[in-house]
């Protein structure tokens, strides 16, 4: 029944895509609003539809319908119910169809959000939205479907299929309980519920800005009206990307068990690649609102986005390039690589056509190399460079050498460590100085007259680092760096506060809540810079300074690291948890200065029932906002487990990653927050009337 | 029976005197000695899995990958340099088990390949910026951080209203 309620519900939520999709067309060839109010409809239906779907997916998980293969495939009778409903996307059937609900639930918001404001750019916004689900939808009914059960044959072979086939019956249930395969141990985490999720909704999410783009190329309206419609949905999807980001640093650093959150694993950065050009596009697309310049890079931008959003799938779930997140291959690699193409060669090919009939010529010119526009011009070529630095090592070198040159390389975290720090360090002068130049023109005087408290407060901060933290004069400059990006955000924003102190005479808080209201976009930004210095504080103390060492200790003996001293005290073989896996536990104290300051317990996890990856080493850390003191049990001697291996990391600064993740958010949300509503009104009938050239 | 005594205590001298002179000369031939953890992480660390890519030796949990890490190790105990140690192991599996390839030809093709693209969006980027200053756009009128322009987007919106009336009239 719930195979049946999903499958069908997934079709329909397809056939309504396809409708949508087609009659949104349509409806601008023949004129007609009554007919792209149809399609409107249409695509609104997508949402409930997809999820009954999920929901008939979630209730077969929860209800343990291990008839229902992806069921069987994702959990078994000892997966603990949180794990229940992450396996809704713990494997590709499931992955895509969540994906495509994802979508959905974008299109159904955007349609109802921005449908009275942005009417002519409606139809072909439908178009586009509706074209891409449909694309994902058809590889979840043809190609990975979640539906599918399984079936024994009259001459006793098994078959996946939706509904019954001539004569098959279904497998006795008790012997699919006894089999069932279980959660990958990999994603068996507390982030899981968070992390995939973000991911997705960071990936789906600039479909919207994406489809706005091409409405404005398709319809000739290539005024900044998508850029307005689409600010918000941009800033969501660009916050659920870094956090997801973020998470699956965290999800490595307390699963993977290799003492580090980022290893430049093809799919990591398959995800870090369109949030490079999804960042210039947030930063490039304010000089067009404010100077109605790089029209035609800002399209590129998020046609490149979104692009390298759907070039990371194919890679990511072709298994194009292997890694330990492919775990999801399956024959989906082609019809992804042709929707890639084809998607990137129409959008392309509709920027050019624009561009070559002079539409979309900007209105002013750079003036002098110091003004904001030139310093977001150079942030944006920094990004592309980095873009192209990262999809070269991870995809364009490995899949070059093969075809080519018949070599299989591998370019790891030694490359990336050569090519891509130069870059980062350029972002982040940028992301310091950008903010205080003028749009215009700005002179070095004035500019580094703005620096000067800035640059007092970032080294004082170089101090605090150099007096807590091992470091060597670049470092500490690096660090400086760094520190100025986010104290000249701050210290802007102090002095907007002190202004309004002392001119309007109001209290402090006030004057700072005030400040922050009146230009939330500002302000908002400036936190995000404050989070992401913070966060390459982290980033890079955890990667210079982090020591590691391993030993084999017995009972009572000690090891000594960066002021640590981690002692082995016992050892707990055998336990059996609750979802089954049976846990070897070592139990370590941790002392400094003498003083115990921890209890730890790392451990290594089996699982006896999963296939593939069934041994996972959990590891335990003492965390505090200097470093963390992280353990991995190794190994043992078996029998007596009077010895242990242990391995220990020393991760400097780290939390500040976490941390700065944090504000990241906040920071976000100040920015999206709506402005007041006089503004909004204003903004509304600024807007141009309703679908052109329509029958009413 | 005395002499015999004698002689079974001189053998033995005689047979431990040449024992250690084996044992010591044996001693000083192996170039055998022993390798910490670390040693083998510090190498492993520069090693990708032959098997299971994108993964490092050191962390792989593999049993292979814990085979190979002893052979690291045995290595190192032979006296072998890590990076001897590592042009065995791409002798042997390939320019796959090194973070950047040892091959001059790979290694030049993997990192100076993104400096050139890099260089050719710099050059087009500016070749593009020049054309546009010398075709121009409309001047820009000098504006401060304080007045940043607003009228960009209300003259472009202008334009495409002026459009759409075109559009619109044509179609009449």
């Amino acid at each position: 029944m719930l195979a049946e309620l999903g499958f069908i519900a997934t079709f329909l939520a397809f056939l309504a895509a396809l409708y949508a999709a087609g009659m949104a067309f349509y409806s601008v060839r023949v004129r007609d609003d009554r007919l792209l109010l149809s399609a409107r409809n249409a695509a609104l239906a997508t949402f409930p539809l997809l999820t009954i779907s999920l929901g008939a997916l979630l209730v077969a998980l929860l209800s343990e319908q291990y008839q229902i293969a992806y069921v069987w495939n994702v959990t078994d009778p000892n997966t603990p119910t949180f794990f229940r409903l992450t396996a809704l996307w713990g494997a590709q059937a499931g992955s895509l169809l969540f994906w495509s609900g994802i979508m959905s639930a974008f299109a159904f918001g955007a349609l109802l959000l921005n449908w009275q404001g942005q009417r002519r750019l409606m139809p072909y916004v439908i178009l586009y939205t509706m074209l891409t689900l449909a694309f994902f939808l058809s590889l979840s009914l043809f190609f990975e479907n979640p539906f599918e059960r399984y079936w024994i044959m009259p001459d006793n072979s098994v078959v996946k299929s939706v509904f019954a086939l001539g004569g098959a019956v279904p497998p006795a249930s008790v012997r699919l309980a006894e089999t069932a395969n279980g959660l990958n141990p990999l994603l068996r985490h507390f982030g899981m519920i968070v992390h995939p999720p973000l991911l997705y909704m960071g990936f789906v999410g600039f479909i919207i800005p994406f489809a706005f783009a091409m409405a404005a190329l398709a319809s000739g309206d290539l005024s900044t009206n998508w850029l307005k419609a689409t600010r918000r949905w941009t800033l969501l999807a660009w916050v659920s990307l870094s956090l997801g980001l973020v998470l699956g640093g965290r999800w490595a650093y307390d699963v993977l068990g290799w003492g580090g959150w980022w290893g430049w694993d093809p799919v990591e950065n398959a995800a870090f690649l369109p949030w490079l050009l999804g960042t210039a596009f947030l930063h490039s697309v304010i000089i067009q609102e404010k100077r109605g310049m790089f029209k035609v890079w800002n399209m590129f931008l998020m046609l490149g986005t979104f692009s390298a959003v759907i070039f990371g799938t194919f890679a990511t779930r072709s298994g194009l390039v292997d890694s330990v997140h492919s775990f999801a291959r399956s024959q989906i690699g082609f019809p992804l690589f042709f929707f890639w193409f084809g998607m990137t060669s129409v959008s392309v090919g509709l920027l050019l056509w624009r561009w070559r009939r002079g539409e979309l010529r900007d209105e002013r010119r750079l003036n002098g190399w110091l003004s904001r526009e030139s310093l977001f011009v150079l942030n944006n070529i920094v990004f592309v460079m980095l873009f192209i630095a990262i999809f070269w090592g991870s995809f364009g070198a490995p899949i070059f050498s093969e075809l080519v040159m018949g070599t299989t390389i591998t370019l790891g975290k030694d490359y990336f460590l050569q090519v891509t720090p130069p870059l980062f360090l350029a972002l982040f002068v940028l992301m310091g100085v950008a903010p205080l130049s003028a749009w215009g023109v700005t002179s070095l005087r004035r500019l580094g007259k703005a620096l000067i408290v800035p640059t007092v407060l970032a080294a004082l901060i170089v101090g605090l680092l150099a007096l807590t933290q091992p470091a060597e004069p670049l470092a500490l400059l690096i660090y400086g760096v760094i520190a100025l990006s986010g104290t000249v955000a701050l210290w802007e924003t102090v002095r907007g506060a002190a202004a309004r102190h002392r001119s309007l005479g109001e209290g402090w808080y006030t004057a700072f809540t005030a400040l922050v209201a009146r230009n939330r976009r500002r302000y908002g930004g400036y936190l995000i810079h404050l989070s992401i210095a913070i966060l390459g504080i982290g980033a890079l103390g955890s990667e210079l300074y982090q020591q590691e060492t391993q030993r084999t200790l017995a009972v009572g003996q000690s090891l000594e690291l960066g002021g640590y001293v981690m002692r082995y005290d016992g050892f707990l073989g055998g336990q059996v948890a609750e979802d089954g896996r049976i846990m070897d536990i070592a139990q370590v104290t941790v002392l400094r200065d003498g003083r115990e300051i921890a209890q730890l317990r790392p451990r290594r996890d089996f699982y006896p029932n999963a296939q593939g990856m069934n041994t996972m080493t959990i590891p335990s850390a003492h965390s505090t906002l200097e470093n963390d003191f992280y353990v991995l049990l190794v190994d043992w001697e078996t029998i007596s487990a009077r010895s242990a291996t242990f391995k220990v990391f020393i991760n400097p600064l780290i939390n500040l990653i976490w941390w700065g993740a944090l504000l990241l958010v906040i920071g976000t949300i100040i920015g999206m927050y709506p402005e007041d509503r006089p503004a909004l009104a204003t903004a509304k009938a600024a807007q141009p009337s309703q679908l052109a050239g329509a029958k009413a | 029976m005395k002499n015999l005594l004698r002689i079974a205590l001189s053998l033995l001298v005689i047979g431990v005197a040449l024992s250690a002179v084996t044992l010591s000369a044996y001693a000083q031939d192996d170039p055998r000695r022993p390798v910490t953890d670390d040693e083998v992480n510090a190498v492993s660390k520069k090693l990708y899995c032959p098997v299971c890519e994108n993964i490092t030796l050191d962390t792989c949990g593999t049993l292979a990958c814990a085979q190979w890490r002893e052979e690291v190790r045995l290595l190192l105990s032979e006296g072998n340099t890590p990076e001897q140690v590592i042009e065995n192991f791409v002798a042997r599996f390939g320019d796959r088990v090194v973070g950047t390839p040892v091959d001059p030809t790979l290694r030049a093709l993997s990192l100076v390949t993104p400096w050139l693209l890099s260089g050719l969006v710099l050059l087009g980027t500016a070749i593009i910026f020049l054309r546009w200053r010398k075709e121009g756009g409309a001047p820009t009128p000098k504006a401060s951080a304080a007045q940043p322009s607003a009228s960009a987007s209300v003259r472009s919106l202008e334009t495409y209203r002026a459009r759409i009336e075109a559009d619109l009239a044509a179609r009449r």
